[in-house]
């Protein structure tokens, strides 16, 4: 696995060069944020700014996040890790972006750390890939051994419990919700402008962070990411509460993959899951 | 007094509520349970109306629409297949009873399927007793 100081520096370098030959208007990384351990999402949008890029561990955020922010056809250059980069696939299969206007910028890297707790991110939080699934450069060696582990095995827990006490876990972790919308902030897939809760007809939930809002919430939430979420752990890493929304969202990952055969977010010409249907398809799934 | 099920039953214009209005004129006799509204097509409900439903009271959710190849705009109802397994999928894994949400296929013809179909699934639904787990408030079950 190449150096993480090796990777920053061929960030800085790539950055600069997509800057100053006018190739790419902005480039999506990260940058210090109060200290080392927490950085900030950064957009350079010259060639001056790249001095301020950084790449170490800490650097979890997904940038795919900020792809639909901009204006069309603006060229935009993002770092992306594995995770990251199967939600830009997922954005270009829902044309919310074109291949054309990203300069994809891959870094293989295992041995994220959460900025929170420090911890370091495996499987039980995010899809544990190495590589980009999609990149034009990529700013290390690729990564040959993975290590082992399904990132669905932390789901075997939840699975085995009867369903009253999967509703008491989960009516229990809803109920710390206080709906500040950091997970729908976080996540490269929650793009609608309005979304279904800021609507106001139909009103789903209540404005305040009632228990039956939170329920409504959340479990559209899940639906609407079935088979797109790509499973980076954002949703969780953001939540000032714990929540741990990313075992639902695998479940649900877990769930399209057996029944649809596809995975979120790894091939471009793919169609998403719930917007097809297929010839496989049969009634055993609604049973 | 013995335990009535409310069901939402939400159905199809072109199959299964036909079909419904086919069990009425023939006059085949089922459980009154049932309160059907009537959508264009199944792949037009949009999940949430599921939660909404226990949310405000429903012990059971039924969903019916064309057998699949038979819908009336061609791929509806194969879309709403692939969106109602998930949504079933969602309900069992946040903990509700997965019996008490039914899709089935009826066709304008069957009426007796119908009948037959809301006899067991009030039957079942008698059996599981009333639903608590998503219901917000005791009285909410007036509401619909």
């Amino acid at each position: 696995m190449t150096n993480i100081k090796q990777i920053e520096e061929n960030l800085k370098r790539e950055a600069k060069r997509l800057l100053e030959s006018k190739e790419v208007s902005v480039v999506l990384a990260y940058a210090r944020g109060y200290d080392e351990h927490h950085p900030l999402p950064y957009a350079a949008r010259t060639a001056g700014e790249v001095g301020n890029l950084i790449f170490n561990e800490y650097c979890t955020y997904n940038l795919a996040r900020y792809l639909t922010k901009y204006p069309p056809k603006t060229k935009i250059a993002i770092a992306v890790k594995a995770a990251d980069s199967r939600a830009v696939v997922q954005l270009i299969q829902e044309e919310k972006v074109k291949k054309e206007d990203l300069v994809i910028l891959g870094i293989p890297f295992i041995g994220m750390k959460d900025p929170k707790t420090g911890e370091e991110i495996d499987q039980k939080t995010t899809c544990h890939m190495a590589n980009p699934v999609l990149y034009d450069i990529l700013l290390g060696e690729e990564i040959r051994d993975a290590g082992a582990g399904s990132p669905y095995d932390v789901l075997a827990e939840l699975e085995a419990m009867d369903q009253a006490a999967r509703w008491s876990f989960w009516e229990k972790e809803f109920s710390k919700c206080i709906r500040c919308f950091a997970c729908r902030k976080a996540c490269p897939m929650c793009y609608c402008d309005p979304c279904f809760m800021d609507a106001s007809r139909p009103r789903w939930a209540d404005k305040s962070p009632t228990a039956d809002g939170n329920l409504m919430y959340h479990l559209t939430r899940f639906y609407h990411l079935a088979g797109r979420c790509i499973d980076c752990g954002e949703c969780s890493r953001a939540c000032p509460m714990d929540i741990p929304l990313h075992l639902f969202h695998k479940k649900m990952a877990k769930e399209c993959e057996t029944m649809f055969g596809q995975a979120a977010g790894m091939k471009i010409d793919d169609k998403p899951v719930m917007v097809n249907y297929g010839n496989q398809d049969s009634d055993e799934m609604l049973k | 007094m013995d335990f009535e099920p409310k069901i939402l039953g939400i159905a199809c214009n072109w199959c299964t509520y036909t079909g419904a209005d086919l069990a009425g004129t023939t006059r085949l006799k089922y459980p009154q349970n049932v309160r059907t509204v009537r959508v264009m097509c199944s792949s037009r409900i949009n999940p949430s109306f599921i939660i909404r439903a226990f949310q405000l009271g429903a012990d059971g959710v039924l969903v019916g629409g064309c057998h699949p190849g038979d819908c009336h705009y061609g791929t509806g109802n194969l879309y709403a297949r692939r969106k109602l397994a998930i949504t079933k999928k969602i309900l069992e894994f946040a903990g509700m009873d997965q019996k008490r949400f039914r899709v089935e296929w009826i066709s304008a013809s069957e009426g007796n399927k119908y009948a037959e179909i809301v006899e067991e699934f009030t039957r079942d639904l008698k059996a599981l007793g009333p639903q608590n787990t998503f219901r917000i408030e005791k009285d909410s079950r007036e509401r619909i």
